[in-house]
């Protein structure tokens, strides 16, 4: 097997949902050792969540599921029971890496809280996800991405001006936290082996992590004292549609406008003195966009992505799946692979976020529920086979 | 003083705009000496983002300063063979080089991968230009607004009834983040073997990364998600309500039978939380609308921060929706201590929002405001070129450094660029 980036590295898996899956899959596709550790019965509740393989809800064929925990191992064990709470202590040892996204009172409660934690294993990081953060008024609230959205300041200015603030689909903020989880992550293990020999307790709040995704406007209130409203297509940028799909504009300076006004062969609107500036189009932006729009109507996407990328003017494509899955870019890279699961046969997934020159990423599958008990209670913790039993049976595993 | 994380690793920052400055400003946050180089050539256009209408606007850009903190900056002309030696200089003593140019750019100078190691074998690089660093559309010209949309998360952001909705800025900084991570994941390995390597991160794929629902809806059952505003695939309710007060919003996310037993007991059971099509998850969802009138009907009497209280208080996810002044005077956030007052040259003491993460041992902060044009370049060029003030002088009369624009991106006018500098500016007349 090719040597990978964080080869090596163990990291005990306490995450459910999105952000903390997502932290460790960055973990995992990158060669660390993530045993994820799901609750005897359902699992993640991840995996009753949908899509589904050809709409059929199963715990082995959500594809939200199988995409979060591709190059895991799988481990059931009830945290409830005092023998769970024994053999996670047990892997604990074993760990460099405890991550988990529960609210913040659960780890504590089952008496796995970090002061516990490191006297066992003083070197653990142990990475805490959570909506709020460890601290503060707010901790035990409970929240939803779009909840997030709402905090960050970011919702607020999403939308038409006299309809309801908008979030984008597909939990960002969730996303946005496992990265800063895995960043941070990585940081206090460098940290830890760079000579210090210590862990550490780290704390990602999604909000506030989120929040930095738009780290300027309360510096522009600060400033300015201005808060910007909603105003849906924001002049310079927007989405137009074309014949067969959307492009996208995005015309920060004078160049780019004149050069659109070359693409759609009207040098006489680069004349037009109401149209002269950014703020002039800005302000008649509906008036500009009719014009795009007019002129885009009868073009196909490809054609003025193409064209408009010759003259080196930022107008791009805005692809729906079927169509993303089509561009030449992401084939000619290999972006999407092919994964086989013993459940779902061979699916298309998005592949590396960043490829690595020696330590390529790896297309591994997700784990089936339990999948690896045998392999870690027995391999790594040295239970015997009637141990092993006895577990099951007494509903531990 | 406590160390940081990422203490005696070296960055050597090409980056511009946006996404990569991100990368290493967070890199930055967490210990690491960021070196970032501006031309003064070509001024980085982030700086006339948000700014004001003057000669030295781009020193007031809110988007530059909020992603530039704990960086030194000096400015240096690629383009001059003694601009290129410095550079070169810097990647000797560098762990990392940091660039997000079209990969044309970075060719061009001379100053590839390949070039850079033989330099120092142990570099890291990280390149991060939109499309990557290989394939047909490889120098696509492209900005944050559009590694959004080719994303394709647009299409499955709006309302029901709408056009494709987006940000306009929400990928730059996700991929800046994306960079981080990837530069870490080399760092653990390079720690362990001695062994640098190249990192090629397409803004585009590291954003697509988030989309994998409906991707995988697509893959899996050759359907495509519509658009559905702020509602959920299969819970209700499941939205923004208005509250009382001019634009005044609330969230509210039911997402369980239990959470909407829960909820109807918080507003006090009125007689429609009873009706037989409210009753389970599958008919709320089928009369999302009709239900969303009745909620508002009770939200829009109230202030939404009470809102909130009311439902957390019944175990109900709620959060009112917050404008960027409200963020700042939160009372969580301010128990959090979140933002951070730092003072500036130019722009003075304001709060900047801070590292969203808290390390027990190894605490971040801000330690440094993001620099002013070349405010760095004595101390770099003495500190690491051993170079006297001679020297100094002298590339400063070349225009290889300096502290003030000759130039503008894209070939704007001065003019142009002042006049972009008013954006922020008009607005809040």
């Amino acid at each position: 097997m090719a040597e990978r980036a964080l080869s090596g590295m163990r990291v005990l898996d306490l995450t459910h949902y999105i952000a903390g899956p997502y932290c460790t899959k960055m973990l995992a596709d990158y060669g660390a050792d993530v045993v994820k550790v799901e609750r005897p019965g359902g699992g993640d509740a991840a995996r009753s969540l949908g899509p589904f393989l050809n709409d059929e809800p199963n715990p082995e064929k959500s594809g939200l599921f199988l995409y979060l925990n591709t190059n895991k191992k799988s481990v059931t064990l009830n945290l409830k029971s005092a023998a769970g709470v024994n053999i996670l202590k047990q892997l604990v040892k074993q760990s460099d890496v405890l991550v988990e996204n529960f609210s913040p009172h659960v780890m504590p409660g089952l008496e796995l809280g970090y002061k516990t934690l490191k006297k066992i294993n003083p070197g653990l990081v142990m990475t805490s996800i959570s909506n709020f953060g460890q601290t503060g008024p707010y901790r035990d609230y409970k929240a939803t991405d779009l909840n997030i959205w709402g905090l960050s300041g970011i919702l607020y200015e999403c939308g038409e001006p006299n309809r309801e603030p908008l979030k984008m689909g597909n939990n960002v903020s969730e996303y946005v936290a496992g990265l800063y989880a895995a960043l941070t992550t990585l940081s206090a293990l460098y940290y830890r082996d760079g000579g210090s020999a210590v862990g550490q307790h780290i704390d990602v709040p999604i909000w506030e992590c989120f929040h930095t995704m738009q780290p300027s406007m309360t510096l522009v209130y600060s400033y300015a004292g201005f808060v910007r409203k909603r105003a849906g297509v924001r002049f310079p940028w927007g989405i137009l549609p074309c014949k067969d799909g959307f492009i996208g504009f995005y015309l920060p300076t004078q160049t780019h406008w004149e050069s659109l006004c070359a693409l759609m062969e009207m040098p006489e609107l680069r004349e037009k003195p109401e149209y002269e500036t950014p703020m002039l189009r800005e302000e008649r932006r509906e008036e500009v966009t009719a014009i795009i729009v007019n002129w885009l109507k009868d073009k196909r996407m490809g054609d003025v992505f193409h064209a408009a990328q010759e003259l080196r003017l930022p107008l791009t494509i805005v692809p729906n799946p079927e169509q993303l899955l089509d561009t030449p870019q992401h084939k000619q890279r290999k972006y999407f692979v092919k994964i086989d699961h013993p459940e779902t046969g061979r699916l298309i997934y998005p592949g590396a976020p960043f490829k690595l020159s020696e330590t390529p990423w790896y297309a591994g599958r997700a784990p089936l529920l339990g999948e690896h008990n045998r392999e870690v209670y027995c391999g790594r913790l040295g239970y015997s086979q009637d141990d092993f039993v006895k577990l099951k049976e007494e509903g531990v595993i | 003083m406590k160390k940081l994380p990422l203490q005696g690793v070296r960055v050597i920052d090409a980056c511009i705009y946006w996404a990569g400055p991100m990368a290493t400003s967070l890199l930055g946050d967490l210990g690491a000496e960021i070196i970032k180089i501006e031309s003064i050539q070509r001024l980085d256009y982030l700086r006339l983002l948000g700014g004001w209408p003057s000669p030295d606007g781009y020193e007031w850009s809110a988007v530059f300063n909020g992603v530039n903190r704990n960086k030194y900056g000096i400015t240096l002309n690629l383009n001059h063979p003694k601009g290129k030696e410095i550079f070169k200089k810097l990647v000797e003593i560098g762990d990392i080089v940091a660039e997000n140019f079209s990969p044309r750019v970075m060719e061009n100078w001379g100053l590839t991968y390949k070039e850079l190691k033989k330099i120092n074998p142990k570099i890291i690089m990280l390149s991060m230009p939109g499309f990557g660093i290989t394939g047909p559309w490889r120098n696509y010209v492209t900005f944050g607004p559009n590694v959004e949309m080719v994303s394709g998360m647009p299409i499955v952001s709006g309302y029901k009834d709408g056009p494709p909705l987006m940000t306009g800025y929400i990928a730059d900084p996700a991929a800046g983040l994306m960079g981080a991570v990837a530069v870490m994941t080399a760092l653990r390995r390079r720690q362990k073997t001695g062994k640098g390597q190249h990192i090629d991160l397409s803004q585009i794929e590291a954003f697509t990364s988030f989309m994998a629902g409906p991707i995988m809806d697509y893959t899996m059952n050759k359907r495509m998600q519509p658009r559905r505003g702020d509602r959920h695939s299969s819970f209700a309710p499941h939205g923004a309500y208005r509250c009382e007060g001019d634009d005044e919003w609330v969230t509210i996310t039911v997402s369980s039978d239990e959470e909407w037993n829960r909820f109807c007991q918080a507003i006090v059971s009125p007689a429609w939380t009873r009706w037989p099509r409210f009753a389970d998850a599958l008919s709320r969802y089928e009369n999302h609308d009709e239900l969303d009138k009745h909620i508002e009907e009770w939200t829009k009497q109230l202030n939404k921060c009470e809102v909130m209280r009311i439902m957390q208080q019944a175990n109900v996810a709620a959060a009112p929706v917050l404008n960027y002044g409200e963020v700042l005077s939160d009372p969580h956030i301010e128990a959090r201590g979140f933002f951070q007052t730092i003072t500036r040259p130019v722009t003075g003491t304001h709060p900047y929002p801070g590292f969203p993460v808290k390390l027990s041992e190894t605490p971040v902060s801000i330690r440094k405001a993001a620099p002013t044009l070349g405010q760095d370049n004595e101390y770099i060029l003495k500190k690491y070129l051993g170079m006297k003030e001679k020297e100094i002088a002298k590339l400063a009369e070349e225009e290889i450094i300096g502290t003030k624009p000759q130039g503008w991106a894209f070939g704007m006018e001065a003019e142009e660029a002042i006049s972009r500098l008013k954006d922020i500016h008009t607005k809040a007349e």
